[in-house]
């Protein structure tokens, strides 16, 4: 037979009761991500100011100096938004089109890294080795990105999502595609191999660790203590 | 929009304020859809009501982030979903959903189909159906969401949703006809 008890269990009344204090609620996705957005603003332009604008900008153009940073934000706010979707239950968006925002994100980093090349092929200060150019990008920007995926994490800690991996990936891909949309900005080294392997494996960096922060915090969550 | 919703809509943000009053009244309207929901999903297996405790549980620690634009059935059934879907991958507890499968679910009849056959016939084809196919069809016609909701809560199109829930409409009917023959 099915129980249809509309009455709440003593348990789980008593549980209730023990912790009512008034909450506020929290903002829909989109302007939850445009309160964030500054604070990634700011990030980002901290690594702008310590490090200083890459030296090629003459050559590059605004559009691809200026307007490509800014279509990188603008699509790591849109990674952002979808997460906070998909961390919102009922209000998912469908695979498909998380998929494909995540590959056609892919694309325009790649795009702008080969276009940013063809336009100005800057292989960095001769005193400094490739490959520790390649080490200080990787970990500065991957560090950077780490701060975001943190704010991020802290925001949406409350959240109930299915796929708590898949949504922490979505925020650390955002954050990680809005340091590079910066760091871009400030680094010498426009070579392929440098602007791939090293910016780019940053953002799958981030990625990676804001699925393992959603699983975390996850799992957090189910732990009877919680 | 319903008064039913916007009853719903008030009572959340009451309960949000620290009203438990509110809490109880908002148990009573959802606590049958949800547990009949979470005992489909769990093919009938007693885990629905440790499930559903847990649901409200999570309701309640995530009442925060409820937003008053969001209708709030679709959250709550949404945030069952999740709690199933959580619960399941803990390895020993899908174990006994598997084991308690052979059982009957106690799914209800939506009254579409209520005419072709009884409520055991129909309940025995819907088991019959593929779980996507079969849960869209009771969202849809049993709980009353539209298809925009199932979406959004299932992370599908409204046009996936609606596709599910007629295919497993057009199953169920394909079913019971089958068995009105055979029974001829």
């Amino acid at each position: 037979m099915i129980d249809d008890s509309t009455k709440p269990p003593e348990a789980l009344l008593k549980a209730i009761a023990r912790d009512l204090s008034p909450v506020k609620p929290s903002p829909l996705p989109f302007p939850l991500v445009l309160r964030m957005a500054p604070l990634a603003v700011t990030v980002a332009s901290l690594i702008l100011l310590l490090i200083g604008v890459r030296r090629d900008h003459d050559v590059l153009g605004p559009l691809l100096t200026w307007g490509a940073s800014i279509a990188q934000l603008c699509l790591a706010i849109v990674l952002v938004w979808m997460a906070a979707h998909e961390s919102t239950p009922a209000n998912r968006l469908p695979k498909n089109v998380v998929y494909f925002v995540a590959a056609a994100t892919a694309l325009v980093v790649v795009a702008v890294t080969w276009l940013t090349f063809l336009t100005s092929p800057a292989s960095g200060p001769f005193r400094v080795s490739p490959l520790i150019m390649g080490i200080v990008c990787g970990i500065g920007s991957t560090f950077a990105g780490g701060i975001l995926v943190g704010l991020f994490c802290w925001v949406f800690r409350n959240s109930l999502t299915t796929r708590p991996a898949i949504a922490g990936a979505l925020y650390g891909a955002g954050a990680g595609v809005a340091i590079n949309a910066s760091w871009r900005l400030a680094c010498p080294v426009s070579t392929p191999w440098h602007a791939l392997g090293a910016h780019g494996m940053a953002v799958i960096a981030t990625a990676i660790l804001g699925a393992l922060a959603g699983r975390i915090i996850a799992a957090r969550r189910q732990s009877p203590s919680n | 929009m319903s008064d039913g919703v916007e009853e719903l809509r008030t009572l959340m943000i009451r309960y949000q304020g620290g009203s438990l009053d509110a809490f109880q009244e908002i148990y009573a309207q959802l606590a049958p859809g949800v547990r009949r929901y979470l005992r489909h999903l769990a093919r009938g297996s007693e885990m629905a009501d440790d499930l559903l405790q847990e649901t409200f549980l999570h309701i309640h620690r995530s009442r925060a982030t409820y937003n008053p634009a969001y209708p709030v059935k679709p959250w709550a059934f949404g945030l069952a979903r999740n709690v199933f879907l959580m619960n399941r991958r803990a390895a020993q507890r899908w174990a006994e959903v598997h084991e308690s499968r052979q059982e009957l679910p106690e799914f209800p009849v939506p009254p579409e189909v209520e005419r072709l056959g009884s409520a055991d016939e129909v309940r025995r084809c819907i088991a019959g159906l593929s779980a996507e196919q079969s849960e869209a069809l009771l969202l849809h016609h049993e709980w009353g969401f539209s298809f925009q909701e199932i979406a959004g809560m299932l992370g599908i199109s409204a046009a996936t949703a609606r596709a599910r829930a007629s295919r497993g409409m057009a199953g169920l009917r394909g079913a019971l006809i089958n068995l009105q023959r055979v029974r001829a």
